[in-house]
């Protein structure tokens, strides 16, 4: 009978630190063209760039998040994630993100790009004691006490809900002669936060308007976990009403991260 | 600033000190230290002392015998004592150069003198001693008569904790090579103290305590080191007395730069500690500094090389033709090397590499500069001589940069049996033999042969047959590179892309009537002269070194057959004089060929994969 892994059984962890997961993707994928030969005949398939995988990870955020998950950050290297007992070496953070409902745990979904090869074949389930003996998280954040600055955000008063999602492009770079980067950068960077609220104050002018504001993923406790500063500009305003609800309006606000140059 | 960084374009390098701790792809200018160099007889600073002073400046610096050899070596010092060598036999006296800075003694070579006598003294030697046939003690020089002296030796491989100076008998590990370099040896005697402190290139070795009375002798003798190869000896400077540090380092440094050729900008490997022991000339320095640009940075992927044939074209009429190739050398080669991925650090040292590639050493007094030997990528040589030409420098975003270097090289000779760029290095093309048993597809062989025309290269165009495939055993004598039923080649045998495109120009004549009309005509029975380009793209690093194999075997101007696509199919014969190719990705290569139709016999076949051996 085919054998079918239970995910109960996996764990997920980044740089030897657990995540408590609750759903792991992974894919690969090999960019490859036909070589087609004056005779008419197919000569070979020809790669066309690295063998480039995609792994992404929902996770309740149960502590502060590492620096190497902080996508905006000048942390640029490789992360070692470990996955159903595979060993995935290069991997790269491009995004997180996450969704702050009322009364709801919150959820971080992160995405990373990895390359190289890896014995996927060799994945297995975690034994029943291993997994018995596993720390129950002591935080889990949840929306009930999270919160969203709004004394920067002209005219937005009860805000309803809000999400995240920090990305950057991660171009990678090759050796002659190697299909494995040696370095793997990062490149516009950018944050992004929608909200609904009651209210948005005035509207958006030619050039949006200027905002800051800070975002608190707290524990049921009120322990804080992780904040997110952001200072951009609400690029997007909308108002929804309905037969039988309230005027819903929300927004968005968008930061292009920056680093300014260190004289060298 | 020195003149090498106020030439730069790039701001925040400095000049070496060896109390600074550096980074990883720091630039540093080196000099020996970062005082000011003073003439030894210079009086300004009120320094007196200066009672020895021998120098290859001029000739009248030597006495020679009719035969050029030396026999006195004279003291710039006036009243003070010089060299001589008194033997009758000529072969015991030294070599002058005089297009060099130093004389040579070798072997019994020797010269001595007196009047050097001084209790306490500072002796400044730059000197070089070549490397021994076998290691054993070479004296620099000692001063005293009989058997009595006060000696300075080297002895040891040229390796840290090997190589050694020796006082008497009290060894001093060198920190810089001693073998084949320059060096500026100092000994600070100190009568007071009975100590002489030793200095290799202004870092302090050790002392010698307790010295005997021989080293305040007057009588100096240099060389005499039977069955040895010799020492160079470019300077030697004396003054009795004591110097203070400052002085010594201004003295020291007139010697280096009149003599050293290492001074200049060096880059850092890794992070480098402080201390003189870590500068760039010294043993450990190596393991810190480099100039080698292949120990900094690795080529990327869409680097380029291209070659074209420098041909003279005789037309006999009727599209016949015959190719001159105009000197050995008849591949121009020219590499467009990428450097992507670069941070901002990385690209200021690639950019400030560039910049001063100039400044390199001459390779001889009638040459120019010296290229930079660079490690190429597949499948062409290692450690080939390039010149740099032009640097574009491009950065899409913070602390990303790429960095694309055009180069020259034409150092290579197509009379090189073994290839110019992809060489016979016995790894990735063998040398066929009637024992080998691993064959592939696209596999090059060279077959070596007493017949001039079946030496040379083939294409292994059979079935894989090795180990992998069960056998262990050569080829039958029908399937090698010459038998009736061979699985070889030396036709063009690749297929060009399946779009192609052919343009041909009809050979034709016209005659223009003025204000009227024009009228053609025919040139000669064959108009019809073929000048197209083959396109092989995505092809494997396999069938990409066979290709490059095979036209750089051609050399811009062999001839070879190749069977046209459809609707041709005509085999006709070509030469390759241009071709261009693109590493862009591992296992994915881009070719392009021109391919100009040769008129001709094909019997007149040119080969020059000469293997010259000189026997004596």
């Amino acid at each position: 009978m085919a054998k079918f892994i239970n995910y109960q059984n996996l764990d997920f962890k980044l740089n030897s630190q657990n995540f408590y997961a609750n759903k792991i993707s992974l894919s690969i994928n090999a960019s490859v063209d036909p070589v087609l030969v004056s005779d008419g005949s197919l000569l070979d398939y020809a790669p066309q760039g690295s063998l480039v995988g995609s792994l992404s990870a929902d996770f309740y955020l149960t502590g502060a998040l590492p620096n190497f998950l902080d996508i905006t950050g000048t942390n640029s290297t490789q992360i070692t994630g470990l996955f159903g007992g595979v060993q995935i070496d290069n991997l790269y953070a491009k995004s997180l993100s996450f969704s702050v409902e009322p009364f709801q745990p919150t959820i971080l979904s992160v995405e990373f790009d990895w390359y190289g090869r890896l014995s996927i074949q060799n994945i297995e389930e975690q034994k029943v004691s291993e997994r018995q003996s596993k720390q129950v998280p002591q935080y889990v954040a949840n929306a009930y006490r999270s919160s969203m600055t709004n004394t920067d955000l002209d005219g937005v008063e009860s805000i309803v809900n809000f999400s995240y999602n920090s990305s950057c492009d991660r171009p990678a770079f090759f050796k002659v002669d190697e299909v494995v980067p040696f370095r793997v950068a990062k490149l516009n960077k950018k944050a992004e936060i929608s909200l609904s609220s009651n209210s948005l104050g005035d509207s958006i002018d030619i050039d949006g308007k200027m905002v800051t504001t800070t975002l608190t993923l707290k524990d049921l406790y009120n322990t804080t976990l992780q904040t997110f500063y952001v200072s951009g500009v609400m690029n997007n305003q909308k108002y929804e009403i309905s037969e039988g609800n309230y005027l819903l309006t929300s927004a968005n606000i968008y930061q292009q991260v920056t680093e300014v140059k260190t004289l060298i | 600033m020195s003149y090498l960084i106020s030439g730069l374009n790039i701001k925040n390098i400095s000049e070496y000190n060896s109390s600074s701790l550096y980074s990883k792809f720091d630039i540093i200018d080196y000099q020996l230290n970062t005082g000011i160099s003073v003439m030894p007889n210079y009086t300004g600073f009120g320094i007196t002392g200066l009672t020895t002073w021998f120098n290859n400046d001029s000739l009248n610096n030597f006495l020679t015998d009719t035969s050029f050899r030396v026999t006195g070596w004279l003291n710039n010092v006036s009243g003070s004592g010089n060299l001589f060598t008194t033997t009758s036999d000529v072969n015991n006296r030294g070599r002058v150069d005089f297009n060099e800075s130093y004389i040579t003694l070798s072997d019994s070579q020797v010269l001595s003198g007196s009047g050097f006598n001084s209790d306490s003294r500072v002796l400044l030697l730059a000197f070089e001693v070549l490397t021994p046939s076998n290691i054993a003690e070479q004296t620099i020089c000692k001063f005293g008569t009989g058997n009595n002296y006060g000696l300075l030796k080297v002895n040891g491989k040229d390796e840290l904790f090997s190589a050694k100076f020796i006082l008497d008998n009290q060894q001093f590990d060198a920190i810089s090579s001693i073998y084949d370099d320059k060096n500026i040896v100092t000994l600070i005697q100190n009568s007071s103290a009975n100590t002489i402190k030793i200095r290799q290139n202004g870092y302090e070795l050790g002392t010698y305590s307790s010295f005997n009375d021989y080293w305040k002798s007057g009588e100096l003798t240099l060389g005499l080191n039977p069955n040895n190869g010799g020492i160079r000896y470019h300077e030697i400077i004396h003054f009795t007395g004591s110097l203070n540090t400052s002085q010594i380092d201004q003295y020291e440094k007139y010697l280096f730069e009149k003599y050293f050729k290492n001074e200049g900008l060096y880059f850092a490997k890794n992070n480098v500690p402080t201390g003189s022991d870590h500068s760039p000339i010294t043993y450990t320095g190596n393991s810190y500094w480099t100039r080698d640009i292949n120990d900094l940075f690795f080529l990327s992927y869409g680097s380029s090389a291209s070659f074209s044939a420098k041909l003279s074209p005789l037309t006999f009429g009727d599209g016949y033709k015959t190719n001159v190739t105009n000197g050995i050398n008849t591949l121009s080669s020219k590499f467009n090397i990428v450097y992507d991925g670069l941070t901002d650090l990385q690209a200021k040292t690639l950019i400030t590499y560039f910049e001063n590639t100039p400044q390199s050493q001459n390779k001889s007094d009638y040459e120019g500069f010296k290229g930079v030997d660079l490690n190429l990528f597949t499948p062409y040589k290692q450690d080939c001589e390039t010149y740099f030409l032009n640097i574009n420098h491009s950065t899409p975003y913070n602390d990303i940069n790429k960095i694309n270097i055009e180069t020259e090289s034409f150092y290579e000779s197509c009379l090189n049996y073994k290839g110019m760029y992809v060489l016979l290095d016995e790894k990735s093309i063998k040398t066929y033999t009637d024992t080998t048993f691993e064959f592939a597809y696209n596999d090059v062989f060279y077959y070596p042969s007493t017949n001039f025309y079946q030496r040379g290269y083939y294409f292994y165009t059979g079935q894989a047959k090795g180990v992998a495939q069960g056998s262990t055993g050569p080829l039958s004598p029908q399937n090698s590179p010459t038998g009736v039923s061979t699985y070889f080649t030396r036709d063009f045998y690749f297929k060009q892309d399946i779009d192609y495109d052919i343009q041909e120009n009809i050979r034709i004549k016209s005659v223009d009537f003025k204000n009227s009309t024009k009228e053609y005509r025919k040139d000669g029975e064959y108009p019809n002269i073929f000048e197209f380009e083959v396109k092989l793209t995505k092809r494997s690093n396999k069938e990409t070194l066979a290709i490059l194999k095979f036209l750089d075997d051609k050399a811009g101007f062999k001839i070879f057959n190749y069977t046209l696509p459809q609707p041709y199919n005509k085999t006709i014969q070509v030469y390759c004089p241009e071709w261009n190719h693109t590493y862009q990705f591992y296992d994915n290569n881009s070719i392009n060929a021109k391919f100009i139709q040769f008129n001709s016999k094909s019997s007149a076949l040119t080969v020059f994969n000469s293997l010259i051996t000189f026997t004596s």
